[in-house]
């Protein structure tokens, strides 16, 4: 026992002479929240757009300043024609092209349905779907607007029931991604801190041959494992609070369920990442390869983790997958707590399937390290 | 007791029998030098004795219990300095020793008595503050054994630990192993230098997994039952070449003063002389000289090969 003590004092002796060491534990959670959170943003904004006026009318002209008008699209300006659209799109000059037929006010006042085409750039689906649902939404404002304004007999319109959609977004009203985002940047640096450092921590010793020199001493290896990630976990502790922080201060994003819980959830999924990084000391010689193995093993969890791909988009043998993948729980969790505010007993189902795959992996990584040499 | 005792150690990796039926003993008080080539064995033998190691066949015994059976005995009674060892860079000389004797659950008051003394002879007094990392390669190695003699040993084994350190290290460093077996210690040491031979009460020369020969130093070199002549040339790498072409090939070694010749059949250095000028071979001068280790070991090699 006392002698896991001598080997944390050691850790911590080495870890607070590592200057580098310091400033990348207490900058990188800011540097990493500030850029990857307005970096990765699912958002659209500033579609750059042309409209194609072949009506010249008032009303084709109020569709276009309807368009100007919002945040969503960055209005360039008239077309001439199709092809001139096209070529704009072609060139990458604009992303949308909005075509208003001839005799559009007349057909709509006629009650015949003129229609407005809409061109989009597809190459990133995800932004076109996105823009193109905007414009219909613009599209069907200006309708009601006009259908009001058309001085058609009230009870007429009345009998036309036209469909209203209020859309009220919970939990993030204003929609922004950075909120979706951000806990999932917290979750990701837990897991990297510890993954990376524990693995890395074990390995140099190995690879400067004192690893060597502790096995031939009393210390048993269960002794040497708490040891070597105990200050893990103290540093991890200390970054996770760090990136609440920057979360906070930078984006205003605060916590709206319990911290505790949240820790208490965090230092169960820890121990999935804590394995993972022993795991990898006891295959990896030298700190590149263990850092290798670990970042290997991230890059497809925080892929299937749903952190900025949806697992519902993904095919079903990908979801059934995601199951295996304690990250994809901790994702749900730390969002639940921090938009929701969830309490511990809705996510008691995450937090069981954290704490068992956390066993599984430091049993497994426990037996794999051997205070021999292979 | 006997402090190391190995008896027939086999251990193969991969198909390699890197220690082939190697049996020695280190006694009481004694340096044991385990000698030979990178890749001969020496650090697998060790390895095996601490314990990091299990053997395909054998019997080790540390203080006469079987090393396998008892691991925690060995490992709290052993003092082990592994191969390239080279501490914790980021503490200082101090804090490295006190870890190691914290290790081992000594005392404070007795860790202070012993880096004293330890001090002593290591002369790392004024360097206690300083970082490993900023030590010399000699210093490094005397804090590494300063370490593993915190727990104050009883037996000590140590892999190749003047590997890379200058001469006047080296020499420094032996004196402190002299100094700890006259004191009771019983050392197990590998090295691939020759010199480094006499320094040891006994030796066991050892290559290719096989242990060739062990004895005193010096009645190791009286086995050398051949005459031995160092040919002396302005050219020697020449001379080297141009005596592969007599029935001495093989029998000869290039030195830094020149050519030793071992005259196998004991033709005498008469007729050693008269085949060189048949060949036509040029040189300065050939003189009967006394061998040493290495001279033995590069026989021994020889006969090991044929």
């Amino acid at each position: 026992m006392q002698r896991i003590l001598y080997l944390i004092q050691k850790e911590f002796r080495q870890i607070l002479r590592e200057k580098m060491y310091l400033g990348l534990i207490f900058g990188m959670p800011f540097v990493q929240i500030v850029v990857l959170g307005l970096a990765i943003t699912t958002d659209v904004k500033n579609v750059p757009m042309a409209i194609v006026d072949y009506d010249h009318s008032m009303m084709s002209r109020r569709m276009a300043r309807a368009f100007g008008e919002t945040e969503s699209f960055n209005y360039k300006g008239h077309a001439a024609s199709s092809a001139a659209a096209r070529q704009g799109m072609d060139e990458g000059r604009i992303q949308l092209a909005l075509v208003i037929p001839q005799h559009f006010e007349r057909d709509l006042k006629r009650g015949r349905t003129p229609t407005v085409q809409a061109i989009l750039d597809g190459v990133d689906g995800n932004s076109a779907g996105v823009a193109l649902a905007y414009a219909n939404q613009i599209a069907l404002k200006l309708q009601r607007d006009w259908l009001l304004q058309s001085g058609a007999d009230p009870r007429a319109l009345q009998d036309m029931h036209l469909v209203q959609l209020e859309t009220r977004m919970w939990y993030n009203p204003s929609l922004q991604s950075v909120n979706n985002i951000v806990p999932g940047i917290i979750a990701v640096l837990l897991m990297a801190v510890t993954a990376f450092l524990t693995g890395m921590a074990i390995v140099r010793e190995k690879e400067i041959g004192t690893l060597e020199q502790l096995m031939v001493t009393p210390i048993r290896k269960g002794e040497l494992i708490i040891g070597k990630v105990v200050p893990m976990l103290v540093i991890a502790f200390l970054l996770f609070n760090v990136g609440i922080l920057a979360a906070g201060l930078i984006f205003n994003l605060w916590l709206k369920g319990n911290l505790f819980t949240l820790y208490l959830l965090a230092m169960i999924f820890s121990m999935s990442t804590l394995g993972l990084g022993i795991l990898a000391s006891t295959v990896a010689r030298t700190q590149q390869q263990a850092m290798f193995i670990a970042w290997f093993f991230m890059v497809f969890a925080m892929l299937l983790s749903g952190f900025f791909i949806p697992i519902e988009n993904m095919p079903d043998f990908i979801q059934a997958i995601t199951y295996l993948n304690p990250v994809r729980y901790f994702m749900v969790i730390i969002r639940e707590i921090y938009l929701k505010g969830t309490g511990l007993m809705l996510l008691i189902k995450e937090g069981l399937a954290l704490l068992a795959f956390g066993l599984i992996m430091i049993i497994t990584a426990s037996m794999r390290f051997q205070k021999r040499i292979s | 007791m006997i402090p190391i005792q190995i008896n027939h150690l086999k251990k193969a990796f991969a198909g390699t029998q890197a220690v082939n039926d190697i049996s020695f003993a280190v006694h009481q008080g004694e340096i044991f030098g385990l000698i030979g080539p990178d890749g001969a064995g020496k650090t697998t033998t060790i390895r095996i004795l601490v314990s990091l190691l299990t053997a395909d066949a054998g019997q080790v015994l540390f203080k006469g219990r079987a090393v396998h059976k008892n691991m925690a005995f060995v490992r709290s009674q052993i003092g082990y300095m592994p191969q390239r060892f080279s501490l914790y860079q980021d503490l200082s000389v101090e804090e490295n020793m006190h870890f190691f004797g914290d290790l081992f659950k000594v005392t404070r008051y007795e860790q202070k008595e012993r880096m004293q003394r330890l001090f002593s002879f290591s002369n790392l007094e004024p360097f206690r503050k300083r970082r490993a990392a900023a030590l010399s390669g000699g210093m490094k190695q005397k804090l590494a054994l300063s370490c593993m003699l915190m727990h104050d040993p009883e037996v000590v084994v140590l892999d190749e630990p003047t590997y890379g350190v200058d001469p006047v290290s080296r020499n420094e460093f032996w004196n402190i192993l002299k100094m700890l077996s006259e004191q009771g210690t019983s050392i197990l040491v590998t090295t691939a230098y020759m010199d480094e031979a006499e320094l040891c009460n006994r030796v066991g020369l050892i290559f290719k997994g096989r242990l060739l020969a062990h004895d005193e130093p010096q009645k190791l070199t009286n086995h050398f039952d051949h005459p031995l002549y160092l040919i002396d040339s302005d050219q020697s790498n020449k001379l080297y070449d141009a005596l592969q072409q007599t029935p001495f090939a093989g029998d000869c070694h290039l030195f830094g003063e020149g050519i030793h010749l071992t005259d196998r059949q004991k033709r005498g250095m008469h007729a050693v002389r008269t085949i060189l000028d048949e060949q036509k071979i040029d040189y300065r001068s050939i003189k009967p000289i006394t061998p040493d280790m290495e001279d033995l070991f590069l026989e021994l090699m020889q006969d090991a090969k044929n």
